[in-house]
């Protein structure tokens, strides 16, 4: 009797720790299957909040231009917005001022609360899972896709026609359908372009002074840094360590559809989205990499890159004269403006890959958005939330400036001023409330607004338009989960020093590092990525 | 009378103190290295890299993170706090349930051993133990989930059951029982006070649990004001990094990114006190853990 217990009691708690251990290495979606079967016990309101799903889908959906129909405002409603990264110091300030505006318009208080930058992604999970938010912020690099489509969020159609009408004219249907996940809108898009494209930042002043070509190509690249190296033997040309991703210097010769790297070495040009080709078994990869091999030989960074720690500000040091990988416009003007106080004599330059290969788009509209949570306490107020935090000047100015005249001030031209540490620009973190018609202009957003212009005339000409058609497609790896880690294990163990030049023989290299990538499964998953890809191209009509 | 000491006392020592100064430098070494890199100007940390002696001196490290101490000191008061708190109520209650479980007269102490056991091999896992506190309970926010979580430990509550049975033979508790004692006296009167090594090894390590735990403020602080100290430290270190990645995919303006310097100089003003503290209770240390372990 005792024993049958015990193993009675050795089976339920082993049952229970097998659904319960998945939360750290497990992506956010897996977790969120596991966590709603745990949650659905313990959690009160999960009935009516059912009830008010069916609600909002039975009540009769208004005409896409209607007027906004009232909302009821008898009950006062605390809703929790979620958002990433750490609370400025002065939060609970500013809230109260964006509370008693929203108070008296809807009867609706809003508590920010934040990630920290601690284990952020897998915390970002298990609160939605776990509910006890109402708003959410959501971006395709924390998910969203795949918590859409796992069923975290709300759909919003319907919401956006009964309440904000307006809103759905302003953001446009464009923007709106780039959010969409299986035909279904799960977050509002903030109302801002943005060209997160990379590229190069150099030393302006160094090419000038000994007559180098602009680094615009791979080959000018090299010219670039040759003519500084025979004039400068001294000066280190180029930080490089073993997590960069140095295969990003190639976007310069292709047009591909993503400067990141298109999964699985495949290779897939802007202009014909569904003709997916191979890179990593092509002669141009051999080629690519002996041009790596050959920088790598004439001293363009370390002999020991491949173990070497990245430097930060490396180049606003002087180790460096140019950064290759991860440079976005926002990022160049960064260091610009901080160059400018510790070494005005330099001058740094930045070019995007895309003003070489002509494939230049602003980041898809899912990079910053908000969504209502599917255990939202009040899905049309919350609707309204978004709509008066986004499209109101003076709540979209409190909630990303703070307190005028406490926390910043306009100067005469109108420029953004802090006053103070406690609320910084952007304090709550609220990339998903960008408006370009309320925006606050500071020193530096006037010369990224330029060079916006610029790309936005250069993506005009392409075959989208400005659009991001790569940014909007979220892989599903569980098919592969096996393959998927083991090509990731011998990218990391072959790839790697093939990029930083360290290997004797590039042929032998390639040659391993292909057979290696087949014995690891290559082929399922770029099947498996292809399918979905394709899938996604014919879903939104990119072909 | 002097002691003559032999040639071959000589070698051996002069060998072990070689030996033990090389261990001591390469367990100082690295905190040198802290202490000057805080010291050192930024600017020279990354042309130059650390080293043992500060060059370009400067107090700029400190003077930032002092400038607004606010943070830093309420983190050291909330750490305090629960340190305090656990190791109180955590020695109080593993002595308790050790004391019980060691009786022989407690009939089900073998199948309560059990379970003690058991959940060092099985859990429930993160999810089911955040929904606990946070749905369940209703406690996120509190100080609650904080300090509570750590208070037992299957390890800790083993180590001192060995310790109470080696350390207090049966026939002191019998003699006791005999003259009337009941449960209470006995373990007040009679064994907490021959538990002082036990007792010492048991409250340092909960109370170096609590010092460097942050992971329940992570998953379960609201607000700043309730933040541990190295959870402070470590989410001051993260941010650059983990905003540094994802700047590449969105443009994201880096703001106020700690320098070299500085995290150098926050990770000396946090682990400072333990520093200084340790010393003490060292010896106890030593001499808990051989006595409570392994013979279990």
């Amino acid at each position: 009797m005792k024993k049958k217990l015990l193993s009675l009691l050795l089976a339920t708690a082993m049952t229970a720790s097998l659904a319960g251990c998945g939360g750290g290495g497990k992506s956010a979606a897996d977790a969120m299957d596991e966590a709603q079967e745990s949650a659905a016990s313990g959690q009160e309101g999960q009935a009516d909040q059912t009830q008010q799903e069916s609600q909002a889908k039975t009540e009769p959906a208004g005409e896409g231009n209607g007027e906004a129909k009232e909302l009821d405002t008898s009950e006062r409603v605390d809703l929790v917005v979620y958002q990433l990264g750490d609370a400025p110091a002065d939060e609970a300030k500013v809230e109260e001022k964006i509370n008693e505006i929203l108070l008296e318009k809807l009867n609706v208080t809003v508590d920010f609360q934040f990630t920290t930058w601690v284990d952020w992604q897998q915390k970002y999970s298990l609160q939605l899972t776990t509910g006890g938010v109402d708003l959410v912020y959501t971006a395709n690099w924390s998910e969203y896709g795949k918590l859409a489509s796992s069923g975290a969020f709300l759909p919003l159609d319907d919401l956006l026609n009964t309440v904000s009408p307006e809103m759905r004219k302003t953001l446009g249907e464009d923007a709106l359908n780039q959010c969409r996940v299986n035909g279904e809108l799960y977050t509002i898009p903030c109302n801002y372009l943005e060209y997160t494209c990379n590229g190069i930042l150099y030393r302006e002043d160094l090419r000038e002074k000994y007559d180098l070509p602009a680094p615009n190509t791979v080959e000018n690249i090299e010219a670039y840094l040759t003519g500084i190296k025979e004039n400068e033997p001294e000066q280190q040309l180029l930080d490089v360590s073993g997590q960069e991703n140095m295969g990003q210097v190639f976007n310069f010769k292709y047009p591909w559809v993503t400067f990141t790297g298109i999964p699985y070495g495949l290779s897939i040009n802007y202009d014909t989205p569904t003709e997916v080709e191979d890179y990593w078994f092509s002669d141009d990869f051999t080629d690519d990499m002996k041009t790596m091999k050959k920088w790598a030989d004439m001293g363009f960074w370390s002999r020991s890159a491949l173990s070497n720690t990245p430097q930060e500000e490396a180049l606003e040091n002087g180790l460096a004269v140019m950064y290759f990988s991860g440079y976005n416009p926002a990022k160049a003007v960064g260091v610009k403006a901080k160059l400018e106080e510790t070494h005005p004599d330099w001058k740094v330059e930045y070019i995007a890959f895309g003003e070489t290969n002509g494939v230049i788009f602003p980041a898809n509209r899912q990079t910053n958005g908000t969504a209502i949570s599917k255990d939202c306490k009040d899905p049309e107020r919350a609707m309204k939330v978004i709509e008066l935090l986004l499209m109101d000047e003076e709540l979209n100015h409190l909630a990303m400036g703070g307190i005028e005249g406490e926390h910043y001030e306009l100067d005469e031209n109108g420029i953004y001023q802090n006053l103070s540490d406690k609320f910084p620009y952007g304090g709550f973190n609220t990339w998903n409330l960008y408006n370009k018609d309320y925006w606050l202009s500071t020193e530096t957003s006037a010369e990224l607004n330029e060079m916006f212009a610029k790309y936005e005339e250069l993506g005009a000409k392409t075959k989208f338009p400005n659009t991001d058609i790569f940014g909007g497609f979220t892989e599903d790896t569980s098919a592969y989960a096996t393959e998927y880690s083991a090509v990731q294990n011998v990218c990391d163990q072959y790839l790697k020093p093939l990029q930083i030049g360290t290997v004797d023989d590039v042929d032998a290299a390639v040659a391993q590092f292909r057979e290696k990538l087949k014995e690891a499964g290559i082929e399922a998953c770029r099947e498996g990525f292809k399918e979905q890809w394709l899938a996604y191209c014919e879903q939104y009509g990119y072909k | 009378m002097k002691v003559k000491i032999s040639k071959s006392m000589i070698v051996f020592q002069c060998i072990a103190y070689v030996l033990l100064a090389l261990g001591a430098v390469v367990c100082v070494a690295p905190f040198l290295i802290i202490l000057s890199g805080s010291l050192t100007d930024d600017a020279i940390i990354i042309k130059e890299g650390y080293s043992i002696l500060p060059r370009g001196f400067t107090l700029a490290a400190y003077e930032t993170i002092f400038k607004v101490p606010g943070e830093i000191l309420q983190a050291y008061k909330m750490t305090i706090f629960y340190t305090v708190v656990g190791t109180v109520l955590g020695l109080l209650m593993i002595t308790l349930t050790a004391y019980v479980i060691s009786r022989k007269e407690f009939k089900y102490r073998n199948q309560v051993s059990f379970l003690i056991y058991f959940t060092t091999l099985f859990g429930g896992g993160m999810i089911p133990w955040y929904l606990m506190y946070a749905n369940v309970l209703n406690l996120k926010g509190s100080t609650f989930p904080i300090w509570f979580p750590g208070l037992m430990s299957p390890f800790l509550i083993i180590l001192m059951r060995t310790f109470i049975s080696e350390s207090v033979p049966d026939a002191i508790t019998e003699s006791a029982k005999l003259d009337g004692a009941g449960h209470v006296t006995i373990f007040f009167r009679i064994i907490l006070p021959v538990l002082g090594p036990g007792l010492a090894t048991v409250g340092l390590f909960l109370a170096l649990g609590y010092w460097n735990d942050w992971y329940r403020s992570s998953m379960f602080s609201v607000s700043q004001d309730t933040w541990e100290l190295q959870f402070y430290l470590y989410n001051l270190l993260n941010a650059s990094s983990s905003m540094k990645q994802m700047a590449q995919s969105a443009n994201i303006a880096m703001t106020d990114i700690p320098t070299q310097s500085m995290k150098l100089a926050m990770a000396v003003v946090v682990t400072g006190p333990v520093l200084l503290f340790y010393p003490f209770v060292q010896r106890y240390f030593v001499s808990g853990i051989t006595v409570g372990a392994v013979k279990g």
